[in-house]
């Protein structure tokens, strides 16, 4: 899987998945569908109410996308308590995040419901 | 021991002696308690002072007491007309507008009381909200006929051993009850707090009344823990973070143009 994504950067792998509701996400985000994706950082905002990474993933299409990765209802309060900073993410930083895309799929939205982006070893942030 | 003690002869009228005075001392002692009794509860202050967490349904269904449901048995009619026209990017949390209450007591976050002679101070961890509740001997004015407030006008009194905190006075809110579901509150909302000690856990309970959009009184009691941390502020929202999820989402009338945001200072 780890291969296949290094080869094929930006590819989406989708999964059905179920997932538990979430009120404030789940007119936003589809929950029933998970995706995996691999990009590199342009901004890391460690802000509240919601801190969000935004990376530029390549389709398959060779098209470069902005994505904006969100943590849901978490804050800065909250991802501290998991280790997170502003200094978690650098600019350029390649990452692999999974997580529930946006229902509206030009919005280019996606929301980690559980776990923690990885660097392309596997290694989790933060 | 006292000395001599060992002497039979005088053993038993030291034994009396101090059976007398064990008695006299617990009749003194239960008329000392219930003395104590009767002030304490006549001056009925709870000790509630310090941080305390994100407190739990005391019910164990975690938060799902606190949280009014989009098609909720409680909500009127016009609670549900209200939540289908109402456009969620012009609700004002995008805005960093705080919640106000009760739906606030749904975030997650742990609480601050300061118990003063003339007032509570509540600190909440989020939005950076600080709320007075005046208790009787606070010369503290109410407000205009013609005035209403975000957070409502509190009015906090000791009772029974508990903090009852009554407020009104609310502005019209279109997140008032919730802002995830987009239902409102009145300015005829009404909010009662009523804060208990258990052992070392902090009790709220919370009656919300809205004629307008709640059929009948929407009761909940919670439980919180001290939290050993301080409180994680200032909290300082930052808008366009607010506001990057609304291009996530579908606008709900496209015909209308586009929203342009007032920029924050």
């Amino acid at each position: 899987m780890k291969s296949r994504i290094a080869m094929m950067i930006g590819a989406l792998t989708l999964l059905a998945t179920t997932a538990g509701a979430h009120h404030s996400a789940a007119g936003i985000y589809d929950l029933k569908v998970e995706m995996e994706l691999k990009g590199k950082v342009k901004e890391w905002r460690f802000a509240n109410p919601h801190p969000l990474l935004k990376i530029d993933v390549v389709d398959a299409k060779g098209v470069t996308q902005e994505w904006d990765v969100s943590y849901g209802g978490s804050a800065v309060t909250h991802l501290k308590k998991r280790g997170y900073s502003a200094q978690t993410f650098k600019a350029g930083d390649i990452v692999i995040v999974k997580g529930h895309p946006t229902l509206l799929k030009e919005a280019h939205g996606l929301l980690i419901e559980n776990g923690n982006p990885t660097h392309e070893d596997g290694r989790p942030y933060p | 021991m006292l000395p001599g003690a060992e002497r039979k002869g005088e053993t038993v009228q030291h034994d009396r002696f101090t059976w007398r005075q064990t008695l006299t001392a617990t009749l003194a002692a239960a008329a000392l308690c219930a003395a104590g009794y009767v002030l304490a509860a006549e001056s009925g202050i709870p000790k509630l002072s310090g941080v305390w967490q994100f407190g739990q349904c005391a019910d164990g269904s975690r938060m799902r007491c606190l949280i009014l449901l989009e098609n909720d048995p409680l909500l009127t009619d016009r609670a549900k007309a209200f939540r289908d026209a109402m456009d969620e990017a012009a609700q004002p949390k995008y805005d960093c507008a705080p919640m106000s209450i009760p739906h606030m007591w749904t975030d997650p976050y742990s609480h601050q009381i300061e118990q003063f002679d003339d007032r509570i101070v509540f600190t909440y961890g989020k939005d950076d909200v600080v709320r007075t509740a005046w208790l009787p001997n606070s010369k503290h004015p109410k407000p205009a006929k013609n005035e209403f407030l975000y957070f409502g006008d509190s009015r906090a009194r000791y009772e029974n051993g508990a903090l009852i905190v009554e407020t009104t006075r609310f502005a019209f809110d279109p997140q008032g009850l919730n802002a995830d579901f987009r239902l409102p509150s009145s300015t005829q909302k009404k909010v009662v707090e009523r804060y208990t000690r258990e052992g070392d856990d902090l009790i709220l309970e919370v009656t919300t009344t809205d004629p307008f959009y709640l059929k009948k009184p929407w009761v909940y009691k919670v439980r919180s823990k001290r939290d050993p941390e301080p409180l994680a502020l200032p909290w300082d929202c930052d808008a366009s973070a607010s506001q990057d999820i609304l291009k996530m989402m579908a606008p709900k009338f496209p015909n209308d143009p586009p929203i342009k945001r007032l920029p924050v200072e």
